[in-house]
């Protein structure tokens, strides 16, 4: 395990922080990537009909196995598409 | 664990979902990456389940869903 | 603390050592004290007494300040009370109390160096203890995280590759410098921070910095957050400056730095790293973020790193004595700097034409028609320096000439002139203006033997709502 001695002034968290969230939700374009394990994609149908019944716009995609990570592709399509994403479902 | 890392970098806020099995494994991996994504753990099991209760599982973790992507209020 | 009675401290890579096994054993018959034995390499060893004590650490042996093995030492209620190297019959039989040990052997044979003589063991041993004193946060990076990602993920990179920043590279670092670690420098901007020399050094391992350059980089920090050079609002403004540090004295020879062909231009690790390790603890230590609080518009590749030294061995003074250090003393000077512009001059042979040509250019840094608010610096090349130390010229002569030459009719300047809305008030039109004010003008000489091009950085603003360029002394 590599250590390293922080150089910046220590005034935020030492890890890596999340990304910023959005104040709301409105017109935002939500995510939804299927890892592809079975029933993930009935858990996702319902929550992509739970975001759609709130208006918002919901794009789904997949992963070709949830075997590796997800291609460099896919994910700056989601990327750029996106404002939000939620992955899902492993077990 | 790794896709929701990558995009987080990319700047998309992301959430994962997994069964309550998995929390070891996304302890571990969330260490090995050095990162601290947002993860919500489902009751296991996952692949018996009848369609409506997977419909189920997906409305009890909706509102977690809702905390983890959007940035918290603060009082003015 | 040390057991009572007789300790040894022995290694099996010693040809005394192996001599004396058997009279140690002996010695724990003979003796009425107990006999404690440590051994540096080799717990088995000796064979006669069934083995030793582990001391591969060597703390034991650190602790008493060993250079020889075997050592000898009588312990008297926790304290040492007399000691003797390698073996000598006569200075065991002193020491022990116990005649006629080892009989059959040599009289006396000398050891052998003490495994805590060895410089590998020493540097690596002052390393660990270094690492113990920093202070700094630490940081575990993720058994799947590749260093280099690691670091541009946490933000901590220029958008070049840093070198990551372990314990052990930051203690080499620090032996860079006499000062304390812990030791404040200054207060960076624009989030105020207390920095230490340990936080400077991160940085300075970062940017790939040898420890000698690290004095250099000390300096360079405690002028650049100075009031005067307000390296805060150099951070926040849209212009094009950033802090160029130009060094003088004899350190910049001792550390390899170069100030000549390319002076400005990459390939020198002194030159590259120095400027570099200054931005990275400004934006890391300090929070001064592209896009962030700095706000330039554009600009310019010189933020990378922008650091050089002058050609001191010439016929003008080095900036350094200009500015009231003694030559032998090493400074740094830091200058709110644009990026470089060439200016040609292949035909000039007086000094006249030439400084001429240096007015007519200097007239257009920021704009033609703005005198007095942005500084500038002149480097001036060994080909161009020639023609002036052949007419004679100092370098006062020069400033004094071309200072004639930049003063301005109003008229050309005011808004509205020559078509251009830029310019001065027309309140001024009237008056004559210098292009600079005074002390606005800054000399360096550097740059390669051939090529009768010399350098023009255009400045910042100057005075209260700017920067004042500022010298710093360079402590070792």
């Amino acid at each position: 395990m590599t250590t390293l001695l922080d150089p910046t002034s220590e005034r935020a968290p030492g890890t890596r922080e999340r990304a910023v969230r959005p104040a709301t939700l409105d017109g935002a374009t939500i995510g939804l990537l299927d890892i592809t394990k079975a029933r993930g994609d009935v858990f996702l149908d319902r929550i992509a009909e739970r975001f759609e019944a709130g208006g918002h716009t919901v794009l789904r995609f997949a992963k070709p196995t949830f075997t590796k990570p997800a291609p460099i592709d896919l994910r700056h399509e989601i990327s750029a598409k996106c404002d939000v994403v939620i992955e899902a479902l492993a077990d | 664990m790794h896709d929701i890392v990558n995009l987080e970098a990319l700047g998309v806020p992301g959430v994962f979902l997994a069964s309550s099995e998995f929390t070891d494994a996304a302890a571990a991996q969330s260490a090995a990456l050095g990162a601290d994504p947002a993860v919500i753990f489902v009751p296991h099991p996952i692949q018996d389940r009848t369609d409506t209760e997977m419909r189920d599982l997906a409305d009890d973790a909706f509102a977690a869903i809702m905390t983890a992507i959007v940035s918290p209020v603060t009082e003015q | 603390m040390l057991p009572d009675g007789l300790v040894a401290i022995v290694k099996r890579d010693c040809p005394t050592c192996v001599l004396v096994g058997p009279v140690l054993a002996e010695l724990r018959d003979r003796s009425q004290s107990a006999v404690t034995i440590y051994s540096q390499d080799d717990p088995t060893f000796p064979e006669a007494t069934g083995g030793s004590i582990d001391d591969r650490d060597l703390n034991v042996s650190f602790a008493l300040d060993l250079d020889t093995v075997p050592t000898l030492i009588r312990v008297e209620n926790g304290q040492e009370v007399a000691r003797t190297v390698g073996w000598s019959r006569d200075h065991w039989a002193e020491l022990t109390g116990i005649g006629e040990l080892g009989v059959g052997l040599t009289d006396h044979r000398p050891g052998c160096g003490s495994r805590t003589q060895d410089p590998a063991i020493t540097a690596a041993r002052s390393t660990k203890e270094g690492e113990r004193h920093l202070q700094a946060r630490r940081v575990e990076l993720g058994t799947e995280e590749d260093e280099a990602e690691a670091m541009y993920e946490r933000g901590w990179s220029d958008g070049l590759p840093v070198v990551a920043p372990t314990a052990a590279r930051v203690v080499r670092m620090l032996t860079g410098t006499t000062r304390a670690p812990e030791d404040i420098v200054a207060i960076i901007p624009p989030d105020l921070v207390e920095c230490t020399v340990e936080k400077i050094a991160i940085n300075a391992v970062m940017a790939g910095c040898r420890p000698e350059y690290l004095p250099v980089v000390l300096a360079a920090v405690e002028a650049a957050c100075t009031d005067e050079f307000n390296m805060h609002g150099l951070l926040a403004t849209t212009w094009f400056s950033g802090p160029v540090i130009v060094v003088n004295g004899p350190i910049t020879k001792a550390i390899g730095m170069n100030s000549g062909i390319n002076a400005l231009g990459p390939g020198n690790r002194a030159n590259a790293t120095i400027g570099r390790a200054l931005q990275l603890v400004i934006r890391n230590v300090g929070g001064g973020r592209p896009g962030d609080v700095d706000r330039a518009t554009l600009g310019q590749p010189g933020k990378y790193t922008c650091c050089f030294a002058e050609h001191e061995d010439a016929c003008w003074e080095p900036m350094h004595v200009e500015r009231g250090f003694r030559a032998e003393q090493n400074t740094v000077t830091l200058f709110a700097g644009e990026g470089v512009r060439g200016m040609v001059d292949q035909l000039s042979r007086t000094p006249e034409s030439l400084t001429r040509s240096f007015a007519a250019c200097l007239r257009t840094t920021a704009h033609p028609k703005l005198p007095i608010a942005f500084d500038a610096m002149i480097i001036i090349t060994p080909d161009h320096l020639r023609v002036y130390e052949e007419a004679g010229w100092s370098k006062a002569r020069f400033r004094d000439e071309l200072g004639a030459l930049l003063q301005i009719d109003g008229h050309e300047m005011v808004r509205g002139a020559s078509g251009i809305e830029e310019g001065i008030p027309e309140a001024l039109a009237e008056i004559t203006l210098p292009k600079f004010r005074d002390g606005g003008l800054l000399i360096a000489h550097a740059g390669g033997a051939a090529g009768l091009f010399s350098g023009i950085m255009g400045g910042w603003a100057s005075g209260s709502v700017g920067s004042e360029s500022v010298s710093r002394e360079v402590r070792i």
